[in-house]
This record gives C-alpha cells, sequence and structure tokens, in this order.
C-alpha cells in the first residue's frame, strides 16, 4: 500500500521528507497555536469544554460543547453557569452560581468574589465536591458559559473512552499529511 | 547567427507545444559548454512514475520532480537549496516555537504562563507570515535554481532557473472550438558569464508549455524519456543553442 510512496521517498531525498513532516508538524502547531491564543482571548485556561454529566439537565447534556470566557473585570452574578475547577481535582465541573460574596475591590486590583454553586439537577449544593473548601474563589473559576453546540462534544467523550480511536486519528491524519503535497 | 525575436506568448489558442524566446544571441560554439540534450540517457532501468491522472496537482508535482532530477546530474546544473531551506527553516522553527510555548503553557499554571504565551504566539505569527511572504513573493512558482562552472579557456559560468506552473482547463464559451487539455508551462531564465561575471556570454529567457498527456499514458505512468527530451529541448533553447522543434 505504501510502496509508491516510500519509493517517491527515496526518490526524492532528504529535503523532501523533511517537507513533508514539516507538513504535519505545522499542521500540529497551528491548532496548538490557535487554542493557546484562544485561551488568551478569553481569559480562560480552557475556552472549550465538554459536559461530562448530567447534572445541568435539562440546561446541558452529557456530550454538549460549552464555550467559556472569564472576563476578568467583571463580577459573576446568581444565575450564571459557571465551569470550575477544585484544586485537587483535575476534571472541571459545570454548575450555577447560587450565592455570590462580594468584596471589596479598588481600582484595578483583582476581583474579589466568593461563589457558592449548585447543578440544577442536584438535590444538595456543591460544597461536598469541595473538597474541605467553604467556597470558590475567582481562581477556581475557569469560565462563564456563553454559548453551546449540542452533541458534538461525544467525539472527545468518545476518545476518551477508547483511547485506539485517539491514536488512529492522529495516525491517519498524520499519514495524509505525508504523503499529499499542497 | 542571426536570430529573429519572436513575441512572447504569441501562441495562446493551440494545443500543441509552443516556445517563446527572448534571448541575445550567443556566439556559435566552442565557448557554449554541453546542454542536456548531449548528453546520454543514464544506463539501467527507469523508475516507473505513476500518478492519479485526474490531479492536476499530481501532474505538476511529478514534472517538477522530474525536472530536478533530470537538471542536477553531475555533468549538468548543481541545484541551488536556498528556497526550500529558508522555508524549511522558517517552517521548523515555528514549530518548535509553538511547541516550546504549548510545553510552557502546560507546565506553568495559567495566569503566571500569559506573558511568556503571549510572546509565544507573536513569534509564532510572526514567523508564519514572514514564510507565507517568502513563499509568495519571493519564491514563486520557481522549481529549480542550478549553477554549473566549466572550463574552456576560461571558466564559464552558468546561471539557471526554471519556473512552473500549470494553464488549467480552458473551455470556450462557443461549443465549435476545442478545449484545451489541461498544460504545464515551463519558463527558464539563463545567464552566461565569465568567472566573477566580469562578460556576459549569453542570457536567455524561454517559455514553452505542453499538455500534460503528451507525457502521461492513460494510467498515468509517466514517460520519462519524451519529458526529458522536451526539457531538454527547453533548456538548449534558452542557452541560444538549437532551436526547439515545433510539434505536438
Amino acid at each position: 500500500m505504501f510502496t509508491e510512496e516510500l519509493k517517491a521517498f527515496r526518490r526524492l531525498g532528504f529535503r523532501h521528507v523533511l517537507l513533508q513532516a514539516l507538513n504535519f508538524a505545522s499542521v500540529i502547531a497551528s491548532g496548538l497555536m490557535i487554542w493557546k491564543g484562544l485561551g488568551l482571548i478569553t481569559n480562560s485556561e480552557s475556552p472549550i469544554v465538554v459536559v461530562l454529566s448530567g447534572s445541568m439537565e435539562p440546561a446541558f447534556y452529557r456530550g454538549d460543547l460549552l464555550f467559556l470566557t472569564n472576563p476578568a473585570a467583571e463580577r459573576y452574578h446568581n444565575g450564571d453557569i459557571t465551569v470550575y475547577k477544585v484544586p485537587g481535582a483535575d476534571i472541571p465541573i459545570v454548575h450555577r452560581v447560587l450565592e455570590t460574596h462580594d468584596g471589596k475591590s479598588r481600582g484595578s486590583s483583582p476581583i474579589v468574589q466568593r461563589l457558592l454553586t449548585k447543578g440544577d439537577n442536584n438535590e444538595v449544593n456543591d460544597i461536598e465536591l469541595y473538597r474541605g473548601l467553604d467556597y470558590l474563589e475567582r481562581k477556581h473559576i475557569v469560565g462563564k458559559v456563553r454559548g453551546f453546540l449540542p452533541y458534538i462534544g461525544y467525539v472527545t467523550i468518545a476518545m476518551n473512552d477508547f483511547p485506539q480511536l485517539k491514536y488512529a486519528l492522529l495516525g491517519g491524519l498524520g499519514l495524509l499529511a505525508l504523503v499529499q503535497r499542497e | 547567427m542571426a536570430r529573429k525575436k519572436t513575441a512572447n506568448g504569441a501562441a495562446q489558442d493551440i494545443s500543441t507545444a509552443t516556445t517563446s524566446t527572448d534571448s541575445i544571441p550567443s556566439p556559435p560554439s566552442p565557448d557554449r559548454p554541453p546542454g542536456p540534450l548531449s548528453l546520454p540517457p543514464l544506463p539501467g532501468p527507469r523508475e516507473v512514475v505513476k500518478v492519479n491522472n485526474y490531479s492536476t496537482t499530481e501532474l505538476k508535482n511529478a514534472c517538477d520532480d522530474a525536472v530536478k532530477r533530470y537538471l542536477s546530474r553531475p555533468e549538468l546544473f548543481q541545484q541551488n537549496h536556498q528556497h526550500t531551506d529558508v522555508r524549511l527553516a522558517l517552517g521548523w522553527l515555528s514549530v518548535f516555537v509553538a511547541g516550546g510555548t504549548g510545553l510552557y503553557g502546560y507546565k506553568v499554571e495559567f495566569e503566571q504562563s500569559k506573558p511568556v504565551v503571549w510572546v509565544g504566539l507573536i513569534l509564532y505569527m510572526l514567523l508564519t507570515f514572514t514564510q507565507t511572504l517568502y513563499s509568495y513573493f519571493i519564491e514563486g512558482d520557481i522549481v529549480f535554481v542550478g549553477k554549473r562552472k566549466t572550463f574552456s579557456k576560461r571558466i564559464i559560468t552558468e546561471r539557471i532557473t526554471l519556473s512552473s506552473r500549470t494553464i488549467p482547463v480552458s473551455s470556450s464559451s462557443s461549443n465549435s472550438t476545442p478545449i484545451t487539455p489541461p498544460q504545464y508551462s515551463l519558463s527558464l531564465s539563463y545567464v552566461r558569464s565569465t568567472s566573477a561575471n566580469k562578460s556576459l556570454l549569453a542570457k536567455g529567457k524561454t517559455q514553452a508549455r505542453a499538455p500534460y498527456s503528451r507525457f502521461f499514458d492513460a494510467e498515468g505512468g509517466m514517460d520519462g524519456d519524451a519529458f526529458e527530451r522536451w526539457v531538454g529541448e527547453v533548456v538548449e533553447e534558452g542557452m541560444g543553442g538549437l532551436p526547439a522543434s515545433k510539434e505536438s
């Protein structure tokens, strides 16, 4: 299957192999840079997240894609849907803000707020999930939900549950970039 | 050797191979170094190149590769890899900048990493932009840049640059005139001078085009001999030697 391509590589020399490898590497690099740029513009560590649980039904279902921003100069209000990460846990959680306690902030110093959240579909608020904390601070918040796309997140969920899919996809993409020429 | 200056691009609607030349006549040999047609073909079986006939990209790439292979034979020109090297350097540098920025953002916590990530992002965008500008303006259509030094009475330096593009299928509005198949257009500029460019011996600009169907059969196999002969004719014409034969 690859004999034609391998013969072509041997014929065309080392520079050609480097060029084709550059094709693949620059696709990855540009994707990475777009992601980082988006993170910087939205001021959020992870501006696009996937809903993993059903704790926000009927607003968000498992597999929805969420778009976040984290404006540093705005206060969060009751009813905002936030994504937060408790220190020590690696999975971000999407829940609604139940209570805010605002601290005084002067001029350009960062906004001080303490937040309590609760999932729409949960019976109780999130104190249990805070791992010892009594409230969330702004630094734990990844962002506020601005928009969503239903079902798209299932691709990410599938790739997490079946890592072979991730490698297959990456491998396929790499192969395509290596043998195709501009 | 008197030479008529033919108008450039005079034959647009002919689907057979056409050539147009603009050159300073060169004195009759012995000053003229050997052109590619005077070289014997390489011994041994030729490697068969097979491409997808329906993709003009693949056809053009196959022709470009054949040109590079043909003209960089040891007796002919030495290829100058500057354009490729610049593209490789800028490209790989931007990949490493992106990788480094990504790694830094992964290791360091978000708020702290922001300044460095900004720097990395701006650097990456600058490098990509520079590479695009270079490819578009400076490299353009060029596929081969070569140089050769020969010695006969004095050191003769030749410089040759070839660019190519595909002329796509053109259909005319009326049904009576035939549609031209996709063609490979090769442009060549050639300079011959004595050592240290003290005196110009010959200078030529040639352009030729031929339909791809002349060099590729129905299965997509490339007729390397026919292609090399055609390229050789164009190069010799640019060198100021034999006139190219005009036939389909």
